[in-house]
């Protein structure tokens, strides 16, 4: 056994002293079984630490969703499948998944056309580099802090963009928090207002990669800068832009901390996203077994949408702006 | 200079003695992170009945504490005093403190996995002490105990104001005590007395008698006067305040507490059938969605309607905001925001603008039935628990603790410095804070001591419970069904009967 770790050993130092992959060395002699269990051994620590805060919680995770968890007193117990069954009458959590969705298609649709438009004016322009950090600021504030400051400025008292809304006749005495009508604008602007640079920032970067020759070429062919925009701008944009939606679309699902500021889930429960509601079932109430059942459902759904968004990515009409780049 | 001398003696060490003097020297230091990583040293020393009293405060010295609590005044002031309790004790503490929905999330997290991260915690009665009273150890263990200090004034039910003991200490089972009452808040109506005064002509020439509070004024007379100065501001009289406003913002409990005001004015209304004083775990069907609940909320809705039209997203604290900014003429408010109403560095309704009175009556032409119609009283009252996890010298330790914070002297040295809420009668017995409770006041919450300890929370007028151990989700039901109500997405009769589908599926009844 110690021969053969040593034999891998000397293998792997052959491989390293070469400065990389040895090209000089035989192929098999990284794939041999022997060479295969070293390289297990050393991942194994990783795979283990990574085993333990993601696997054993994933499956715990599934064992509480089947049972009436009592954390520190009576136990745990078996109930029949209870916190699914009760999951198809419950009001608040069918709620939940439809603002959920409403709020993430609005973050995203206002998030996604202002942050290219954002982008668009920003590339090349004189100022780019100081603009794009004052940009970038609101995305380095910690989201509860941006919750806090926003529901300063939101409240009908003191605050600074109520009396703004009030003054150009959008608002009356009400505050746009207080009214189930505006509070879900409310907080998709504070969302917008934090997130937006991130799209800024990813477009930017696929900005700075359209190829030149294509946009000439199509000047030559007699585009001005809308068509040269939505012909070849736009399609180079598409793998970064997915990305880009990919990762807001999956903070919209995890990212609950402005709105418990701001509304905590209401007026009337107008903004109670499923999110919310699962903090509010596991850690307000301390039903745990509930809690964990709906946040089953929202990890297979956004399982299921990020491999949609992905498949989406890898699509011809992707695959072929980026050959095209190629 | 850095030669060596002459003639030095050099002692070689053996590899041996050296791998020795390392591993002690790691297993002291691993020891000392152990002891740290414990955060206590409990250096108990052994203590009779017979023992002097220092002996018996010095018993635990070198032990370390840490209190869970809200942001209240107390905390705050405790906080800044702890060098006298660790002078007296040698125990150290750590007071931590939030927002009360973060400190009831925290606590519950350590109780419920039987940890005992926070040896003391703020009990406030129905969010905390309801749905983990099992969590916390009995008292009365401690309270009997000789070898430890107890208080002059003692423990018992009379020690403190009316009902604080059973409000926060006793829970489902009468004579278990698991916390001492801390502070409180005890609703009380504040009103603009300036306001009333220069609108009471055009008052009364319209309803027939005259704008003034009484503790004889009803839940009616507050919507004559709310929609009386809703008119006149709707008339372009933007300078006149909004009558009345409520409790409707993101913390569930407060607007539970806001619309159980009136329902218990008008025949001391509650939502079981059962001892509302200690709960139930097993409460029964509610009685939400009955003749009067219904009614109630009707009207609950018509004040609703002519109040402040930000009733949604003001709590608490963003209620006496808009109060102190001269919004509001009036406000059902707890009594421990008097200080910051009184404060005229940041209050258009202080230097006597404001008075204090009890909560309104119920109209006696609301009660279904032949029920009395009281001034419905609520109150939160904050307790101090010992986390029954913890180890047990530690619980004694933090017994001391309790006892001293809820002492007399402590609830004094309060209420002088950041306006605490006492919750100990013989605090008031001292002249200086009976001169504070008349204008010009040292103490601005005394102010309103008649209308809260003289008055709300003698019975009839006061309601404790609802204590049931699904308490917080009982209060997200109601929260959610009035605000739906208010809103115009549901009629009375409709948020009374989801009240009581949801309450009667929570208590599995």
């Amino acid at each position: 056994m110690s021969e053969a770790i040593n034999d891998a050993f000397v293998s792997t130092k052959a491989i390293f002293r070469d400065g990389g992959l040895a090209i000089d060395e035989p192929a098999g002699a990284i794939n041999t079984p022997l060479a295969n269990r070293f390289y297990f051994y050393l991942m194994m620590p990783a795979i283990i630490v990574l085993a333990c805060i993601t696997l054993y919680p994933f499956f715990w995770l599934i064992f509480m969703s089947l049972h009436k968890v009592d954390m520190g007193t009576a136990g745990d117990s078996w109930n029949h499948f209870k916190n699914w069954t009760r999951l198809v009458d419950d009001r608040k959590f069918i709620q939940g998944w439809t603002l959920l969705l409403k709020y993430s298609a609005l973050c995203m649709l206002f998030e996604v056309v202002m942050g290219v438009g954002l982008a668009l004016i920003l590339n090349r322009s004189r100022w780019e580099k100081l603009l794009v950090t004052v940009f970038l600021m609101p995305m380095m504030m910690a989201p509860v802090i941006a919750g806090l400051v926003w529901y300063y400025l939101f409240n009908s008292t003191f605050g600074w963009y109520h009396w703004l809304m009030q003054s150009v006749g959008i608002l009356g005495d009400r505050s746009i928090l207080g009214d189930k009508a505006t509070a879900m604008w409310g907080i998709v602007m504070v969302d917008v207002w934090q997130w937006t640079p991130l799209i800024v920032l990813i477009t930017l970067a696929g900005l700075k990669r359209v190829p030149r020759d294509q946009l000439e070429a199509n000047m030559v062919d007699g585009a001005g800068e809308i068509r040269n925009f939505f012909q070849i701008t736009l399609p180079n944009l598409y793998p970064f832009l997915l990305i880009a939606i990919l990762l807001r679309f999956m903070d919209n699902f995890r990212f609950i901390d402005a709105i418990l500021v701001l509304t905590g889930g209401g007026p009337a429960n107008s903004t109670k996203i499923l999110p919310t509601y699962l903090f509010d079932v596991s850690f307000t109430f301390f039903k745990l077994g509930r809690g964990a059942a709906i946040a089953l459902t929202l990890l297979i759904v956004t399982i299921i949408l990020g491999m949609i968004l992905v498949k989406v990515f890898e699509s011809p009409t992707t695959s072929k702006s980026r050959t095209s780049e190629e | 200079m850095f030669r060596p001398p002459a003639n030095p003696y050099y002692k070689k060490i053996s590899r041996r003695r050296f791998l020795q003097l390392g591993g002690g020297v790691a297993t002291a230091m691993g020891a000392g992170s152990v002891a740290v990583g414990l955060n206590s040293m409990i250096v108990s020393r052994p203590v009779y009945a017979q023992s002097s009293e220092d002996a018996k405060w010095k018993q635990f010295a070198g032990s370390k504490l840490v209190f869970m609590s809200e942001n209240t005044p107390p905390s705050f002031a405790i906080r800044d005093n702890l060098k006298e309790f660790y002078d007296l004790t040698g125990i150290e503490v750590e007071i931590l403190t939030d927002g009360l929905p973060t400190v009831q999330q925290k606590i519950g997290v350590d109780l419920r996995g039987g940890k005992a991260d926070f040896q003391l915690n703020y009990v406030q009665d129905k969010p905390i002490g309801a749905p983990f009273a099992d969590f916390y150890e009995d008292l009365t263990k401690y309270t009997q105990d000789d070898t430890l200090p107890q208080d002059p004034d003692g423990y018992e039910a009379d020690a403190w104001f009316d009902n604080f003991l059973t409000a926060c200490g006793e829970y489902y089972t009468p004579g278990r005590i698991v916390a001492f009452p801390y502070d409180c808040a005890v609703a009380c109506t504040f009103y603009r007395q300036d306001v009333y005064e220069k609108l009471s002509p055009d008052f009364e020439a319209e309803y027939g008698y005259r704008m003034e509070f009484t503790k004889d004024t009803t839940w009616k007379n507050v919507h004559d006067f709310a929609a009386f100065c809703t008119k006149v501001r709707n008339d372009g009289n933007k300078d006149v305040p909004y009558g009345y406003a409520q409790h409707h913002g993101t913390f569930a409990w407060t607007t539970q507490l806001d619309i159980q005001r009136m329902m218990f004015a008008h025949g001391r209304w509650t939502e079981f059938d059962v001892d509302d004083r200690y709960g139930s775990k097993e409460p029964g069907p509610t009685k939400w969605g009955d003749e009067q609940s219904v009614l109630l909320m009707e009207k609950f809705k018509e004040l609703a309607d002519v109040s402040h039209p930000d009733n949604l997203a003001n709590g608490t604290l963003e209620l006496n905001t808009a109060y102190a900014a001269g919004d509001v003429a009036m406000q059902v408010q707890y009594h421990e925001f008097a200080a910051s109403v009184e404060d005229e560095s940041n209050s258009r309704a202080a230097g006597g603008k404001t008075a204090y009175a009890v909560c309104p009556k119920g109209e006696q032409d609301w009660i279904i039935g032949d029920g009395e119609a009281v001034n419905g009283c609520n109150c939160g009252i904050g307790g101090i628990g010992i986390n029954s996890a913890a180890d047990e010298k530690l619980k004694k330790a933090a017994y001391l603790f309790a006892s001293w914070s809820v002492s007399k002297s402590t609830q004094l040295q309060v209420l002088k410095k950041l306006g605490g809420t006492p919750t100990r009668p013989s605090v008031l017995e001292e002249p200086e804070v009976a001169a504070a409770r008349q204008r010009p006041s040292e103490m601005p919450n005394a102010l309103t001591f008649d209308a809260v300890y003289d008055h709300g929370i003698k019975d009839p007028h006061f309601v404790l419970g609802p204590k049931i151990p699904e308490a917080n989700e009982y209060h997200n039901i109601i929260l959610t069904e009035v605000q739906r109500c208010l809103s115009g997405e549901t009629d009375p009769k409709e948020a009374c009967g989801q009240i009581k589908l949801q309450v009667d599926d929570l208590n599995e009844v």
